[in-house]
């Protein structure tokens, strides 16, 4: 392939030196030569088709940030993405302007050196270190970005590109991994790696789970163990029994658990936040069938009397001194009913019991990424800021 | 470079088809079935896994015996409790019995999370050892279950830890050019492969290979998730190794493409570990470094780009570790080597090798071959 492609060995090395945490990117994949074509594309197999003459016009680092470019689409698997958001032949330029913001955002500070002049977010008027599906449908800036990198960048498949071959599909994903891998190990040394490729990194390799999935997953727990909701048991024979003779049946047991929700008030608390899992934790609970109104405790250093509430906007919180989950959890648990479950929204800076309360099962949501971990004995969920 | 080996045919949209046109999905639940490896589709309602399984029993000719365990008791599948003079005997419910009578078949658990907690515990005998109340399912009994996530069931229950660790997770996506087909032509059953002759010596293999694996990432042997949304998927363990070692043993031997392998593995020890699990594979295929070393001639560059790199940057990483004049002229040899098919991939890790450059050692006559390419990057000279 090189002897029909002058100038792409030293391009990759070029790409490869001065981007050495994508080198396993870079030479993965297959440049084939595609004469005539105009440009430079990439498919979903890991192949990239370049135009000897178009090629022939740049030098070593303009090539080299070209592969890169394109490698960027396969590793942020942009085909993927524009599939999952429906993008179609109409707007695919739009989502190809939207993916390469994203790409060009990190690596252009970084030293990439495209030919011509780069898509930045700005330019779509959007603030930097978002991702494409943020950049998509933005008004773009003047209309020269008329760009198509090919499949790997919008999932639509070229006639020219050959329906099969290139990397199989399980080995591309093993490709985009070891890179991940390599950016978080380069990244370890401070201001080598993209703050925007390092954060992609580390969420291909552990892909974070949406609080809101962990808050219901935790809840959904908690109800299930302490209510054994619509449950067998048999504890106290079926009301069908007499009519099976020696069968012993069990009967449907539903008690609906007593839940009440313990909110930090402190100063150091925002908002909206605060509002918005509250609004969650509420929501959950419907859906859970816990019906009953819920009690909303206030806390700060010491915990304010119940509320009863049906919905997060009749909460009033008062309180604002210094900070002692402890009380509230001591509150929540001298009420009457005593509560199976109590949820704990805060934003972690407070000291906690030593041990769980008794008989209690106690979720925490932490609010905001700087919190504090919760003590061992309790369920956290982090709520994220963003998201 | 050169052109990478082709591997099979395959289509480059969204889901990739096997030779035969068979999805990785419904492949990889076809060889499970054959390997008798309790096997559980997630995917939304309405997507066809129930229908994909019943073709699938009723093509083989198999008795397929539907249970939807949402609506079924405890003891549906621990067993009837019933007085029997001074004891208690759990009687089998008929669905295990006609199994049992048939010999063999498919027990379909259907809707498995929305199954309340105790039914999820009284599962877990049935799935793994096939057996309901007093009775032991035949060994040709196949298990395979659907779910919806919970977030897509109503009142959806996310899978227990040890029953999901008792299962092969497969996700079911919908493919757009499947349905289409399958409402023009009707659907095709998926045949369950017929494993060859001897395969279970394929498996003490597939065991061994996990076994050097797990010495080697020790930490990935049991990692149970921490929240429970994680926990109602695949995991690693050592039940869900074997499980892995047992379905990519099935699998080469039902002749299965690495597509759907790579999915049975992730899907019973999980996504990450089965991923770091397939790595270290394809790593295993990767020449010794200390071998090349040894005798530098011998050396053969992988055909595909980033496993040349990765080679090389081994060689180089071993020459680095214990820089000796012997060990850096050997790494210069096997560079030259490279340069010849490969002379981007070769300066890349010559520039690694020159930084090691032990005291006394000559300058190797390698060097001059990268000085084109290096000029080339515009790297020479700085």
């Amino acid at each position: 392939m090189t002897a029909s492609l002058p100038g792409l060995a030293g391009a990759r090395l070029w790409a490869a030196a001065r981007f050495p945490y994508l080198a396993s990117g870079i030479f993965g994949a297959q440049v084939v030569a595609a004469p005539g074509s105009g440009t430079v594309s990439v498919d979903e197999g890991w192949r990239m088709h370049a135009d000897p003459d178009v090629a022939a016009q740049w030098t070593p680092a303009q090539f080299g940030s070209v592969l890169i470019h394109h490698v960027s689409h396969l590793l942020r698997a942009h085909a993927d993405r524009a599939r999952a958001l429906g993008v179609g032949p109409r707007d695919g330029a739009e989502w190809v302007r939207a993916a390469d913001a994203e790409i060009n955002d990190d690596l252009v500070p970084a030293g990439l050196d495209l030919p011509g002049d780069p898509v930045l977010p700005h330019h779509l008027g959007a603030e930097p270190g978002g991702l494409a599906e943020q950049y998509f449908r933005a008004p773009a800036e003047g209309d020269g970005w008329e760009v198509d990198c090919g499949s790997g960048a919008d999932g639509r498949q070229r006639p020219g590109e050959g329906p099969q071959g290139g990397l199989p599909r399980w080995q591309a994903d093993l490709l985009r991994r070891l890179v991940a891998q390599e950016c978080v190990r380069h990244g370890k040394e401070a201001g080598t790696v993209p703050a925007g490729l390092l954060r992609w990194a580390q969420e291909t390799l552990a892909p974070a789970v949406d609080w809101r999935t962990l808050l219901a997953a935790e809840l959904r727990r908690a109800v299930a163990d302490t209510a054994g909701a619509a449950d067998y048991s048999y504890r106290r024979p079926s009301r069908r029994a007499s009519a099976v003779g020696d069968v012993v049946l069990p009967a449907l047991r539903r008690p609906v658990p007593e839940v009440a929700v313990v909110c930090d008030t402190s100063g150091s608390m925002t908002d909206h936040l605060l509002a918005r899992s509250l609004a969650e934790v509420a929501g959950l609970l419907r859906s859970l069938g816990v019906t009953r109104q819920v009690r909303v405790l206030a806390c700060d250093a010491a915990a304010a009397p119940a509320q009863r509430v049906t919905s997060a906007r009749q909460v009033e919180l008062v309180g604002g001194g210094g900070t002692n989950m402890g009380a509230g959890l001591t509150a929540a648990a001298a009420l009457r009913p005593r509560p199976a479950i109590t949820v704990v929204l805060t934003d972690g800076y407070t000291p906690w019991p030593g041990q769980a309360p008794k008989g209690m099962r106690v979720v925490v949501a932490l609010l905001g990424e700087r919190a504090p971990d919760a003590p061992a004995w309790a369920r956290a969920v982090r709520v994220a800021e963003s998201a | 470079m050169s052109v990478d080996q082709e591997p099979p045919a395959e289509r480059a949209t969204s889901r990739v088809a096997s030779p035969d046109g068979l999805d990785p999905t419904v492949e990889a639940l076809t060889v499970a079935v054959a390997a008798r490896v309790p096997v559980l589709l997630w995917g939304a309602p309405g997507t066809g896994k129930t229908s994909v399984i019943r073709a699938m029993a009723t093509a083989m000719g198999l008795p397929c015996e539907t249970v939807i365990a949402s609506i079924r008791e405890p003891s549906d599948f621990a067993g009837l409790p019933v007085v029997v003079g001074q004891g208690v005997r759990f009687a089998p419910p008929a669905w295990a019995q006609r199994l049992t009578g048939a010999g063999r078949g498919l027990l379909f658990l259907d809707e498995l999370s929305t199954a309340p907690p105790a039914v999820q515990a009284a599962l877990l005998r049935v799935v793994l050892e096939r057996v309901v109340g007093d009775l032991e399912l035949p060994e040709e009994v196949a298990v395979v279950a659907a779910a919806n996530p919970p977030d897509q069931a109503a009142d959806g229950w996310d899978l227990s830890a040890p029953l999901a660790n008792r299962l092969c997770h497969l996700a079911w996506d919908v493919n757009p050019a499947a349905v289409a087909d399958g409402l023009a032509g009707g659907w095709s059953a998926p045949r369950i492969p017929g494993l060859a002759e001897g395969w279970v010596a394929e498996e003490i293999l597939a065991r061994g290979m996990v076994a050097a694996f797990l010495r080697v990432r020790p930490a990935l042997a049991c990692a149970p998730p921490s929240d429970p949304a994680s926990a109602g998927r695949g995991w690693p363990s050592p039940r869900t190794w074997e499980m892995a070692a047992r379905l990519w043993a099935a699998g080469g031997a039902a002749g299965a493409t690495d597509e759907a392998r790579s999915a049975l593995v992730r899907g019973a020890v999980g996504d990450g570990a089965g991923a770091e699990f397939l790595t270290w594979l394809l790593e295993m295929d990767l020449p010794d470094p200390e071998e090349v070393l040894a005798d530098p001639g011998s050396f053969a560059l992988p055909e595909r780009g980033d496993r040349a790199y990765a080679a090389l940057a081994a060689i180089t990483a071993a020459v680095a570790a214990e820089p000796t004049a012997e060990r850096w002229t050997a790494g210069w040899q096997v560079l030259g080597l490279a340069a010849g098919t490969a002379p981007d991939v070769a300066a890349a890790a010559a520039r690694v090798l020159a930084r090691h450059r032990p005291a006394g050692a000559e300058l190797p006559p390698e060097i001059h071959l990268f000085a084109p390419v290096l000029r080339d990057a515009g790297l020479l000279g700085r």
